[in-house]
């Protein structure tokens, strides 16, 4: 066994040192783009998905969401809640909201929406609507008259045709709420937000302050928005609430968010799927075709190893390992192209809808590429060697 | 030249090397059977050297290619150094080709990857030896070809006679009980081929080795202590 593993590897490594430099370079090639293609585009669909549960995080439910319990239509107590959960290492910041259904008219456009009420000093830590508006000012904590719009509430200037918006409404311009229980109040538009794909820019916003007057309520929410640290321990922060006496309902934002990205991103999921596909079959094809055309090109030689005695076996491995040393220099190459198109993706992203996309490259997709490429060239380079070696050395030698 | 100059000494004389009974060898191809061995049994002694002689399709390449494992007879039987070849497996047979056969082919058979030290070794490094003994013993008859001064030289570096040296070096690597030779002087000039049967010559005077060569050339025969002749399958005289 380590007598053949000896001459397999003396002749492998002979053959490609000493052999076309060109098929060389070009089978390597090859294979090192089919890798890169493997993992390059199941990583801008994987930069995708990301991009939405960072938005999911950062403009919707933040890391943890508390909601009322079944029965209940509010949180009570908030204010001591969100004390006990600020004073928890790694919590960043609580923002209590009020949501509750409106009415928006301005002129004679009407649009209904969900109207959400923040204390802006707390909200600011936990999402980044702040950061996101494109006309005006955000809230402050003492507004009572003013409300902040997203835009496609507001919708734009100039824009012809059946829009569920007030029609381009712009900063200054009063803006009538009718409220669920029925208060109807004016609000000057103070800011307007943009922040993507995920809906939250049918939201408008006013301070809980102003909500409570309207809605006669005190201390209570609708919603606790957490934000924590480090991304990825929200269950252990879940379980750290519930440890504290929370025992409202607790929802991580993936929990709050579950089917939505994966519904989003199954038509992707399914080209990325057809895409590895062809992308393995153009692998066996490569690898088969290089190492038939060696193998043919190498018949006699075949034929002449065998009458001196050298193990079937041995020239077999030495073409697998040929087509294994492909395969590796086509992964090492190929992960030097990924490194450097994610570094240019990461300094000039891709533009989505929901805003700058980078590549984002799974270990375990990596691992799985790597894993089908050697398995591929396993298979290309044992089958025509295979068969070639075991032809009668006579056939072998004359043809 | 005398008996006694020569690898076929009285010494030697009524040990078999080669038995060969009744061996045919039938290629079908299509519906036509081609007859190409009809029966052939001959003897060669230890240290003898050979010529099978013959017009071309009398069946020389065949018997050789029988007798060196390279192919399988329709019938008959082959014994080597009291071995019955012809019942070993496959894997047996290269095993016994690797470490007791030394062949040479007509065309340079050497690889051409491999220098001509490599081309050597090889079948040293498939028998397990250590890498100080496989490239001394190499070298060592790679001198004795007149080829130490080419030892690292690629195929394409090398004259025809060169690589047809280095195919003898390789089969004599690993002292072979029998040296087979098919028409190894057939695309080398007369000043190249007197070369390599001087040393076909040389290595049965010196070394005993038994040599068995099929050659076309009435010349060739000189250097021999025996030809066996074929005609249409059979042997002749």
């Amino acid at each position: 066994m380590f007598k053949n593993l000896k001459v397999s590897f003396f002749l492998a490594w002979k053959s490609i040192t000493r052999g076309n430099k060109g098929t060389l370079i070009l089978t390597v090639m090859i294979m090192s783009l089919i890798f890169v293609n493997l993992i390059f585009l199941p990583s801008i669909i994987s930069g995708i998905g990301e991009s939405i549960n960072q938005l999911s995080i950062d403009y919707l439910c933040a890391n943890l969401i508390i909601e009322p319990k079944e029965d209940n239509f509010y949180i009570n107590n908030v204010d001591s809640i969100q004390k006990k959960l600020n004073r928890l290492d790694g919590v960043v910041g609580t923002s209590s909201r009020y949501v509750t259904g409106a009415t928006f008219t301005h002129k004679s456009k009407f649009v209904s929406g969900a109207i959400y009420s923040v204390n802006p000093t707390d909200e600011i830590v936990v999402t980044k609507f702040h950061t996101k508006l494109i006309d005006g000012e955000y809230l402050s904590k003492a507004d009572t008259d003013e409300i902040i719009m997203g835009v496609e509430l507001t919708g734009e200037e100039g824009v012809v045709g059946e829009q569920a918006d007030l029609g381009g409404v712009t900063v200054g311009d009063k803006i009538e709420v009718t409220f669920s229980n029925g208060v109807i109040r004016e609000y000057r538009l103070k800011g307007i937000y943009k922040t993507g794909p995920m809906g939250t820019d049918k939201f408008a916003f006013i301070t809980k302050k102003e909500m409570e007057s309207v809605l006669g309520l005190d201390n209570q929410a609708s919603e606790i928005l957490v934000k924590i640290s480090q991304r990825g321990d929200e269950e252990e922060f879940r379980k750290k609430f519930m440890e504290i006496g929370i025992s409202e309902d607790i929802k991580t934002w993936e929990d709050r968010m579950a089917g939505v990205v994966e519904s989003m991103l199954s038509s992707f999921n399914l080209i990325n799927l057809i895409s590895a596909i062809i992308s393995l079959v153009m692998a066996v094809v490569v690898m088969f075709i290089v190492i038939y055309i060696n193998i043919v090109h190498k018949r006699k030689q075949i034929g002449i190893l065998k009458a001196i005695g050298i193990n079937q076996r041995a020239i077999i491995h030495s073409y697998v390992i040929q087509a294994l040393v492909y395969c590796f220099s086509g992964i090492i190459v190929g992960s030097f192209l990924l490194l450097f198109l994610t570094s240019y993706m990461t300094a000039n992203p891709l533009e989505f809808p929901m805003g700058a996309v980078t590549p984002l490259i799974e270990s375990q997709l990596v691992i799985q590429s790597i894993i089908s490429l050697i398995i591929v060239s396993l298979i290309a380079g044992f089958i025509p060697s295979w068969k070639t070696a075991r032809e009668d050395i006579l056939k072998a030698i004359w043809g | 030249m005398e008996n006694g100059e020569r690898g076929y000494t009285e010494g030697n004389l009524g040990l078999k090397m080669i038995q060969v009974q009744n061996l045919k060898r039938i290629y079908v191809m299509g519906k036509v059977e081609v007859h190409a061995l009809k029966g052939v049994s001959f003897d060669i002694e230890k240290g003898e050297y050979v010529a099978i002689m013959g017009p071309s399709g009398s069946g020389k390449s065949t018997l050789l290619h029988q007798l060196g494992l390279l192919d399988i007879p329709t019938s008959g039987e082959i014994m080597i150094d009291g071995v019955d070849v012809l019942s070993l497996s496959d894997h047996e047979k290269t095993i016994y080709r690797l470490t007791r056969l030394g062949y040479v082919f007509q065309e340079y058979a050497i690889l051409g990857e491999l220098t001509a030290l490599e081309n050597v070794y090889l079948p040293l490094l498939m028998m397990g030896k250590r890498r100080k003994e496989y490239i001394n013993t190499s070298i060592g008859i790679l001198e004795t070809v007149g080829l130490g001064h080419r030892l690292h030289h690629l195929q394409h570096e090398l004259s025809g006679g060169e690589q047809q040296r280095v195919a003898i070096a390789r089969a004599l690597v690993n002292e072979p009980k029998i040296l087979f030779a098919d028409e190894p002087c057939a695309n080398l000039d007369s000043d190249s081929s007197k070369q390599i049967l001087e040393l076909f010559r040389k290595l049965n005077n010196e070394l005993g080795q038994t040599i068995v060569m099929v050659t076309h050339e009435d010349w060739h025969k000189e250097y021999a202590d025996r030809t066996i002749w074929l005609k249409d399958g059979l042997i002749e005289k």
